[in-house]
């Protein structure tokens, strides 16, 4: 192949698009990890109508210590009988599922394969919660880690300081999972599939003060997989982002947004050629509720200072102008970790084909927002239909 | 490294009460960013929350190694304008400082 000077000018050389995707139901699963990878992995290979990938590329933020499995990419390429496809194991702590994906990306645009299968996956529910909060909690800092904060107390501090300077009330936040859980009670792979008040949501017990147990994510299992290609489907990626920030929140000369988020979306949107404006469905990481309201304002869907009024009006619900998280998010759909980003980038290929059911929304490009850590290594994908 | 002087007061930026610490932590466990008097930031426990809002002047205390903050009533900082003021003469002017900071502080954060 020879690059011309204007193929090198472009971000990249070959489109890369979605050509099948699958998962596995979240929530508490008796399955082992590489059985619901291989039921996730399968899905998307019948999806896309073929039988062995160039290579796979697995997202998985811990199998060591959850599992005490090891050398992961042979271990699920031998489960999955595709033992001569290569694979690799990629890690960004809880957006390990979208380092995974841009991984196979970047494989693609580079022109190394012509289908890369991605999948992620994660198995918590069978420790006990002090042990999963431990092990999660690695991805903080160690001197702060040495006061005993885990991510729902940094989640606190965060969210008490955006109060503070922003506004943002215990009503808006509370609301954010009011309407995932709505969203999520018709989506039949939720972790929950009940919807919830917003009385149940602000009067359920404090767990770090400011938030409540109902504006925390579940502890979750599952898997889910996309496979990429060369040739054209059509759900083409328009654009990846990746953004980064110190893993010390003490150094953050701001707290009541994430810097990785802003850099990860304006990269996304540079390389689409388009601007927030274009997006008519996201899926974000509301890991703790009020991070689905900064991360509408750091991706620019809304002005700084407005996402919380715009989601107690519901312009972010189903019905909305801006449909958010119709899977129901990570709150209700659920959170296995490394499962989540790429059921997020499942979700929205659904919504795009038209194959969303009863919470179809009406849209032809769609962002998803993975956030790594307590927001130091974050990514935006953008999906377009057709092209 | 050397190490530096640091001064004992500072703000605070945020704090957060946890109700299910990790293993080896009381319950429950108030934690919160201090933002120290010439800038540098630590993470301090505390005895309680009662009464702190962002902003609010505390005294962080190093014992064993672990950072502790304690929230300052107008006593502890008309107690600490004294020591500092030293000389007699400097008392009145110590004391005038403090009562006008006293008062540009509780109306700017009155309204939290």
């Amino acid at each position: 192949m020879t690059l011309t000077a204007g193929a090198l000018d472009n971000d990249r050389v070959t489109d890369v698009h979605i050509a099948g995707v699958g998962m596995t139901r979240f929530g508490r699963r008796s399955e082992s990890l590489p059985d619901l990878i291989a039921e996730a992995a399968q899905l998307a290979l019948a999806d896309a109508r073929i039988e062995r990938p160039d290579a796979i590329v697995i997202g998985a933020m811990n199998p060591e210590e959850f599992t005490g499995d090891g050398n992961f990419g042979s271990l699920i390429n031998t489960h999955l009988g595709l033992s001569q496809s290569p694979a690799l194991r990629v890690e960004t702590a809880t957006s390990s599922g979208i380092a995974a994906f841009y991984t196979g990306f970047a494989g693609i645009a580079a022109g190394l394969h012509r289908r890369i299968l991605v999948v992620g996956g994660e198995k918590m529910t069978h420790v006990p919660t002090p042990r999963v909060s431990e092990i999660i909690g690695r991805s903080i800092d160690p001197h702060e880690r040495r006061y005993g904060t885990t991510m729902p107390a940094l989640a606190g501090l965060i969210t008490r300081a955006a109060m503070h300077k922003t506004g943002l009330t215990l009503r808006e936040i509370s609301q954010v999972a009011v309407k995932n859980h709505a969203n999520a009670s018709r989506n039949p792979y939720a972790h929950f599939q009940e919807p919830v008040s917003l009385e149940e949501v602000m009067e359920s017990r404090v767990v770090a003060d400011p938030l409540r147990l109902y504006h925390c994510c579940p502890i979750s299992d599952g898997a889910a997989a996309v496979v990429l290609s060369a040739e054209r489907t059509p759900v083409r990626v328009a654009g990846i982002g990746q953004g980064s920030d110190t893993i010390a929140i003490r150094y953050r000369s701001d707290l009541t947004s994430f810097r990785a988020t802003q850099v990860a979306a304006q990269a996304a949107y540079r390389m689409a050629g388009f601007g927030p404006e274009r997006v008519e469905v996201a899926e974000l990481h509301d890991a703790f509720s009020p991070f689905e309201i900064i991360s509408l304002e750091d991706t620019g869907l809304f002005a700084a200072g407005k996402a919380g009024r715009a989601t107690l009006d519901g312009l972010t619900a189903l019905d909305g102008r801006l449909p958010v998280s119709p899977s129901g998010g990570l709150k209700a759909r659920g959170h296995p970790l490394a499962a989540t980003g790429i059921g997020q980038l499942v979700e929205l290929t659904w919504q795009l084909r038209g194959e969303a059911g009863s919470r179809q929304v009406d849209a032809r490009v769609g962002l998803v927002q993975s956030i790594g850590g307590l927001a130091t290594n974050n990514w935006i994908v953008l999906l377009a239909a057709g092209r | 490294m050397e190490a530096a002087e640091v001064s004992n007061t500072g703000e605070v930026v945020t704090f957060t009460t946890l109700h299910s610490p990790p293993e080896g932590f009381r319950s429950p466990l108030h934690i919160a960013l201090v933002e120290l008097e010439g800038g540098a930031r630590l993470f301090c426990h505390g005895e309680e929350t009662r009464g702190v809002k962002i902003g609010s002047r505390v005294a962080v205390e190093n014992v064993d190694s672990v950072f502790y903050f304690s929230h300052m009533g107008y006593a502890d900082r008309a107690r600490m304008f004294w020591r500092r003021a030293g000389a007699r003469g400097e008392k009145v002017a110590a004391i005038s400082k403090s009562l006008v900071q006293g008062l540009f502080k509780g109306r700017s954060r009155g309204q939290e």
